[in-house]
């Protein structure tokens, strides 16, 4: 059929598996962060952070997710009901579908099978990304207008005002990789890294996508959507229990997305540097490592820097960052089109 | 697999329609256009089309929906329902409009649409629908219209903050730029937002303009900002030069 054509349709029983594991490693690897950002909070401001539950607490996010899921769902008097309860629906499916374009190796040969460990591989591949980021704009601003309350309606329009302005950013951060790698793809963009990551000559290009990436996730220092000081908890003020849970989950899902994004954009996705070769099987947890390292990144810059204005924020976005990224992306269609 | 789609798609497609006409809330009618432009892109994907599919998610979805969703966010409450007090005439003009629509869809239905009924659709190679060929298209065999759809959007986009900036506030020094051409082909009384307050200026300006030039290429404010500048007391000389 058509979506044959494409190149989408591997065998429908490999769509399931592969369905099921990006299901599944969504899953587990949100606890993971979580857990990790907890402990290291508490050492980079002096305390142990939590240490009870499991050994050196690893099982708090199982404990917290308990708690989370037995919650009564409360919806507040005001709040407009089926948009209400469908908003952190859209924000945790588009989390999940766009992690599925992180490729975690080439196609491998699994029982006579070529599989490719990536959930699928369209040709029009970043802009899948930028097409899902576009439609989880819904959910936070559904969330926050369906709640009825001020601070969530607040919230959400910050949320979505920042969300859009650091999203032409983003966008023209990576026009000059796409530029050198001259595919959209994102396996081809990692074969294409093989020798150089992309991070040396389009280091410019990189930093503006990290600062993005913050912004795009609601990250410290561009938490302003949920800045506890002003807004209370931002759009999701309303939220509680496993509403709330969805909410928390998409959140540090998107961290792991954009830090896939960074990786194999920007890092080089498996390939090792210094012209190491290992087996295919080391693939994914390189990625995986690399993943980890750019988690770890987001955890210490919110442990480090303050929180922005309303104002500065807007006008680094506007005035700052694409200007530059334009730029960026103007000398490297000058030096590929010369080379 | 993809005739489950189409099928989806298309109930999406027509659903949401329906809902953007039929629907009294502003913010619903929102919504449902947006669950229009989704299936939409999702029929493009049917048709091999994946750029398509995505420029209309990210163009459609992520961008002029977004400012349509702000936009009745903040003003469109849902007291005021769409079309509720609109003269009779419109309606029947409406109604006449739509069935010459649909009288022509169904002659360009009927007349060619149909004979495709019944076989594969037309056949397409390999790489179809993907951004190279895409961008092979736009750029070499139809760069002239492409670069021309181009500075007309880019004139559109200039011609809006202009006007945008002209109506910026009431406060001194907010609008009008300096000296410029169009401000001496203007007449007097149209457009600028302290005109529209305070009333035509009795008098020519006393001459604040060097203050207000050093103001005005200082900064450029947000869109997003609060108007905090002092307001001008109203009859006050606000436009000299005229």
């Amino acid at each position: 059929m058509s979506l044959a054509v494409v190149g989408y349709a591997e065998p429908w029983w490999i769509q399931l598996v592969k369905g099921l594991v990006i299901g599944a490693l969504a899953l587990q690897l949100v606890p993971v962060v979580l857990v990790c950002e907890r402990k290291m909070l508490g050492r980079f401001q002096g305390r142990y952070g939590p240490n009870r539950i499991g050994i050196f607490g690893v099982l708090q996010p199982i404990a917290d997710i308990v708690k989370l899921i037995s919650k009564q769902d409360a919806v507040p008097y005001n709040a407009v009901g089926l948009i209400y309860a469908l908003a952190p629906i859209i924000s945790i499916f588009t989390a999940v579908a766009a992690f599925a374009i992180i490729p975690f190796s080439n196609t491998v040969d699994i029982l006579g099978t070529q599989v490719g460990l990536y959930g699928v591989d369209p040709s029009i591949g970043l802009l899948y990304l930028f097409a899902f980021s576009a439609v989880a704009f819904y959910g936070l601003m559904l969330g926050g207008w369906a709640s009825g309350s001020k601070y969530s309606f607040l919230g959400a329009m910050r949320a979505a005002a920042q969300l859009i302005s650091y999203e032409i950013a983003m966008g023209l951060s990576v026009l000059g990789v796409l530029m050198m790698s001259s595919t959209l793809s994102l396996t081809g963009i990692v074969e294409a890294q093989q020798g150089l990551w992309y991070v040396v000559p389009q280091l410019v290009g990189f930093l503006i996508f990290l600062v993005s990436a913050f912004a795009e996730t609601n990250r410290a220092p561009f938490d302003l959507p949920e800045a506890d000081a002003e807004l209370v908890q931002g759009y999701n003020t309303e939220y509680g229990g496993s509403r709330f849970a969805s909410y928390y989950l998409a959140e540090y899902l998107n961290i792991i997305v954009v830090s896939g994004i960074a990786v194999t954009v920007f890092m080089g996705g498996w390939l090792l540097p210094f012209g190491i070769d290992p087996p295919t099987w080391v693939d994914p947890f390189v990625v995986l490592a690399k993943i980890g390292f750019f988690a770890f990144l987001f955890i210490w810059v919110r442990a480090t820097l303050p929180r922005l204005r309303y104002d500065q924020l807007m006008s680094f976005g506007w005035k700052v960052l694409i200007p530059l990224a334009t730029l960026n992306a103007l000398v490297t269609a000058i030096v590929v089109a010369v080379t | 697999m993809a005739e489950v789609l189409f099928f989806l798609a298309a109930i999406g497609v027509v659903g949401g329609a329906i809902g953007v006409v039929v629907l009294r809330n502003p913010f619903y009618t929102v919504l449902a256009l947006v669950v229009h432009l989704l299936s939409l892109a999702a029929l493009f994907l049917t048709l091999n089309a994946e750029f398509i599919a995505a420029a209309q998610v990210v163009v459609y979805a992520g961008a002029v929906m977004v400012l349509y969703v702000f936009v009745v966010a903040y003003v469109g409450g849902g007291e005021a329902a769409v079309g509720s007090g609109q003269a009779s005439e419109l309606r029947v003009l409406a109604v006449l409009f739509a069935g010459a629509l649909f009288v022509c869809l169904c002659i360009a239905t009927l007349g060619s649409g149909l004979q495709a009924i019944g076989t594969q659709g037309a056949e397409v190679g390999p790489g179809y629908g993907t951004p190279q060929q895409i961008g092979d298209l736009l750029l070499n065999r139809f760069l002239l219209p492409f670069e021309l759809a181009s500075y007309l959007l880019l004139l559109a986009a200039v011609g809006a903050v202009v006007l945008a900036s002209r109506r910026r506030g009431v406060g001194e020094g907010a609008e009008e730029p300096g000296i410029s051409v169009a401000q001496l082909l203007r007449p007097r009384g149209t457009g600028t937002m302290a005109e529209a307050v305070s009333g035509l200026p009795a008098a020519q300006a006393t001459g604040d303009r060097d203050e207000r030039e050093a103001r005005e290429g200082g900064e450029e404010r947000d869109a997003n900002d609060a108007e905090d500048r002092p307001r001008v007391p109203p009859g006050s000389p606000e436009r000299d030069g005229s």
